[in-house]
């Protein structure tokens, strides 16, 4: 074979390609316009089942059976949107409904697929009609490797959150990112007469290496029988399990919290310190006057400037306690209460936040 | 004579079947990927997250030198984004112009102290400013000093962990943000994200927003939207797939804090400063041994405007691969170091020897196959067949860029923007790759003799295109 055979042989190739392309391009365009004109009535046509069974004015078949019609796809993408706007008894009706369709069957049998894609499709639709029955197949998203698939999954705890459930999602905190944990926190927020036994079951794990994050969820969940369990960890002699601590205790305002933060203001880490004065300056009691105070003239500028924005949180003594300080003989208090003092509401709210 | 010229024309040829099969793995690469980001960008479950206040906050960094005519209708834009907890920070980098007059105006401004620690070093900051209007903004009224140091300077007053690099002359959709967040709202361990930058030249625009994405009919803007695509759907979707990208655009990227802060932020003597601080990234991260991505997401979109007169092209084509020329030469030593994984064995390699030394081999390749045909030693119609078929090569890349364009987003839905897109595609080779070379041939004179500078990007601001419609 010679050069020029070669070259024409690559140029035809290459023009194949190129017609293969182009056609690829016309043909995408038109099977997306088809389909948009096949789905667009369906969809039309569920949407006034779903209002038509929002108003009581027909049952779940009706709307089991407009779900149907769709693609796979377009139904559970519905089904998603739908779940939002109703809840309750009424949803749970549609769930049962749902539940032994053989489409629905298919999407619970996506759960073990190899694709992450499908089952990220199977947890979707289990995120808004997961039954009791469904209990596994939640847990084996939840376990999933893909963090789509089992954040999606995770929605499902809101409808169905077994104390097994909940102990997987436990487990996996420490790996959780911060937004991640957050969602979990809102999802079980519903259920906690499950999750704070478990939670504080996991807080009393004190040689536990995911111990830190698990104290953050429990902040973040922010219900008051975590309260002790937490406050009994300020003494832990992790540092980052002190600094969560410092933090939770923000969101539980009481006479326990206060009294251990006004100790964890004298903490050794000034990570710590910080934190623990901003919680003081979150549950704005006038009883920790004093002790922010003292945090005025910490050797870290964070500590110092923490210690300032909580006490313009304390009313008229806060303020006063930085007058007294902006003309003290401490220059570093000095200086912060001169900084803060010089905001505008404004900039201190957002400083502050 | 003819000995030589054959030689130098096989080495040619073979420099770029090499090149080309790069490519064309690149492509491959980027089908898996592409399919996989639709469908995360699709979910619903992952957006109702994002839209919860669970996403980190950020803080956007703008950097303003001379924008005067954009600046008002850019920051407005950026303030009513679809994101709970940012703040934006805008620093006027010594403009000339009237840029900090306009952003008093526009946002009424009042002075602040300055009680953020100064990190990292930045020209004197003459003063800060919050806004009585828009309680997210904060500007920065400081020294000339360059993009990088008006950055720096950004950095050190930010608040929050994530930080945006955006061009005050960028306009960031409306769920940009919540888009670019994915990543870490998943769990990865991010160290940056990039999004796209499509080409806002020719399109539908009010209020700083992108309305109407069309393709613009001049051929330099519009042969420029092909090549965003191009660089953008595959180039770093594929990168994504083949151990990370080097590059996150200045114009839109994200990155956390404290790996900024750790690296001593963005170099103040690079004109490339995006490349050049994604290259010491990986390089510190490498070297530290921490487990991180550096990503690119192609839903999250920010429009920009491209240049659409020839010197202004020539000043940013020249602009760029002079500091690429300077940073591949700065982190050479990360080439084929096994400690730098596919970084240094696949990253710097292709950037070194694929994108840097390109033009030079193009070059080439014409002046022998010149001098083979005046020589008589090569063959005419071989020699055209040839240069058809690299040609031909560049269009397929092109055409495959619109049809991942097609597949994945249909941002330009009428026919006569995709019939537009085709044209391009197809004229990009006749002329306006050539030209591009020659700025890019220019560009290693340039770095040799280390003329350093931005050039001057003329705005002509956002005007409502279209034939003004929607004015």
């Amino acid at each position: 074979m010679t050069s020029r055979d070669l070259l024409i042989i690559v140029a035809v190739g290459q023009s194949v390609t190129l017609a293969a392309l182009l056609g690829a391009i016309g043909v995408n365009r038109w099977i997306r316009q088809r389909r948009r004109a096949r789905v667009l009535p369906r969809r039309v046509v569920l949407d006034q089942a779903m209002n038509g069974w929002a108003l009581g004015e027909i049952g779940p078949e009706l709307v089991a059976r407009a779900l149907e019609d769709l693609p796979t796809a377009d139904a559970v993408e519905a089904l998603v949107g739908w779940a939002g706007r109703l809840r309750g008894e009424r949803w749970q009706a549609l769930a049962q409904a749902l539940d032994q369709r053989p489409w629905t069957a298919r999407l619970r049998a996506a759960v073990r697929a190899r694709a992450w894609w499908r089952r990220l499709q199977a947890a979707r639709f289990l995120s808004v009609a997961a039954t009791p029955a469904d209990a596994g197949l939640v847990a084996r998203l939840l376990g999933d490797a893909q963090p789509a698939v089992h954040i999606a999954a995770g929605a499902a705890l809101e409808r169905i959150a077994t104390p097994h459930l909940v102990r997987i999602v436990i487990g996996r905190m420490p790996e959780m990112a911060a937004p991640v944990q957050a969602h979990y926190a809102s999802v079980l927020r519903t259920t906690h007469g499950v999750v704070v036994p478990l939670l504080v079951e996991r807080l009393g794990q004190v040689y536990d290496p995911g111990l830190p994050r698990i104290v953050e969820f429990a902040g973040r969940f922010g219900d008051a029988g975590l309260r002790e369990a937490v406050r009994a960890l300020a003494g832990h002699s992790n540092q980052e399990v002190r600094v969560q601590v410092a933090r939770a205790l923000g969101d539980f305002p009481h006479t326990a919290s206060i009294a251990a933060l006004r100790t964890l203001t004298t903490d050794s880490a000034w990570e710590v310190r910080a934190q623990a004065v901003r919680a003081l300056g979150r549950i704005a009691d006038s009883v920790t006057l004093p002790d922010l105070v003292a945090r005025l003239g910490d050797s870290v500028w964070w500590v110092r400037l923490r210690a300032a924005l909580a006490l313009t949180r304390l009313g008229a003594g806060g303020r006063d306690a930085l007058l007294t300080a902006e003309i003290g003989s401490q220059p570093d208090a000095r200086f912060v209460a001169r900084l803060i003092l010089g905001l505008t509401p404004q900039a201190l709210t957002e400083f502050a936040a | 004579m003819s000995e030589v010229v054959r030689a130098v024309d096989a080495s040619v040829i073979v420099y770029f079947v090499v090149l080309n099969s790069f490519y064309a793995l690149l492509l491959v690469m980027a089908l898996p990927e592409i399919w996989a980001q639709t469908r995360l960008a699709e979910d619903e479950n992952l957006l109702r997250l994002q839209e919860s206040g669970a996403p980190p906050p950020i803080s956007i960094l703008v950097p303003a030198y001379n924008e005067e005519a954009t600046i008002e209708a850019s920051i407005t834009a950026i303030l009513t984004l679809d994101y709970r907890h940012y703040e934006v920070i805008v620093v006027n980098d010594g403009s000339k112009d009237g840029t900090m007059d306009r952003l008093h105006e526009a946002f009424d401004l009042y002075e602040v102290p300055r009680i953020h620690p100064e990190t990292l070093a930045s020209r004197p900051i003459r003063a800060l400013f919050r806004s009585r209007t828009r309680p997210r903004l904060v500007v920065i009224d400081k020294e000339n000093g360059g993009k990088a140091d008006s950055l720096n300077a950004a950095i050190n007053a930010s608040r929050w962990p994530l930080v945006i690099a955006v061009d005050a002359d960028t306009l960031i959709e409306p769920d940009a943000m919540l888009r670019l967040t994915r990543p870490f709202v998943m769990g990865l361990k991010v160290a940056a994200v990039g999004g796209t930058v499509r080409v806002a030249n020719g399109s539908v625009i009010r209020d700083g927003r992108v309305l109407e994405p069309r393709v613009p009919p001049r051929f330099l803007p519009g042969v420029q939207v092909v090549e965003y695509l191009r660089s953008f759907l595959y180039g770093r979707l594929g990168w994504n797939r083949l151990g990370g990208n080097l590059i996150i655009s200045g114009a839109f990227g994200l990155f956390r804090k404290e790996f900024l802060l750790e690296i001593g932020g963005y170099r103040t003597d690079s004109i490339v400063e995006d490349f050049d601080v994604v290259v010491r990234l990986h390089r510190h991260l490498r070297d530290r041994r921490t487990p991180y991505v550096i990503t690119f997401v192609p839903d999250p979109v920010a429009w920009t405007e491209v240049p659409e007169s020839l010197a202004v092209l020539r000043r940013q084509r020249e602009r760029w691969h002079r500091g690429l020329i300077l940073t591949m030469w700065k982190y050479h030593g990360m080439l084929f170091r096994p400690r730098y994984g596919r970084i240094g064995s696949l990253g710097m390699p292709f950037f070194t020897f694929g994108e840097m030394l390109a033009p030079l081999v193009e070059v080439l390749g014409y002046v022998v196959t010149a001098a083979g045909l005046w020589l008589g030693v090569l063959d005419v119609p071989i020699a055209v067949l040839f240069f058809l078929v690299a040609l031909s090569y560049g269009m397929i890349l092109s055409i495959w860029g619109i049809v991942l364009e097609e597949v994945g987003f249909r941002r330009y839905r009428r026919w006569g923007d995709l019939g537009r897109l085709l044209l391009f595609a197809a004229l990009e080779n006749f002329g306006y790759r050539q030209l591009t070379v020659w700025y890019r041939l220019r560009a290693f004179w340039s770095a040799m003799r280390d003329r350093s500078g931005w050039g001057r990007m003329t705005r002509t601001g956002f005007a409502p295109a279209g034939g003004g419609t929607a004015s």
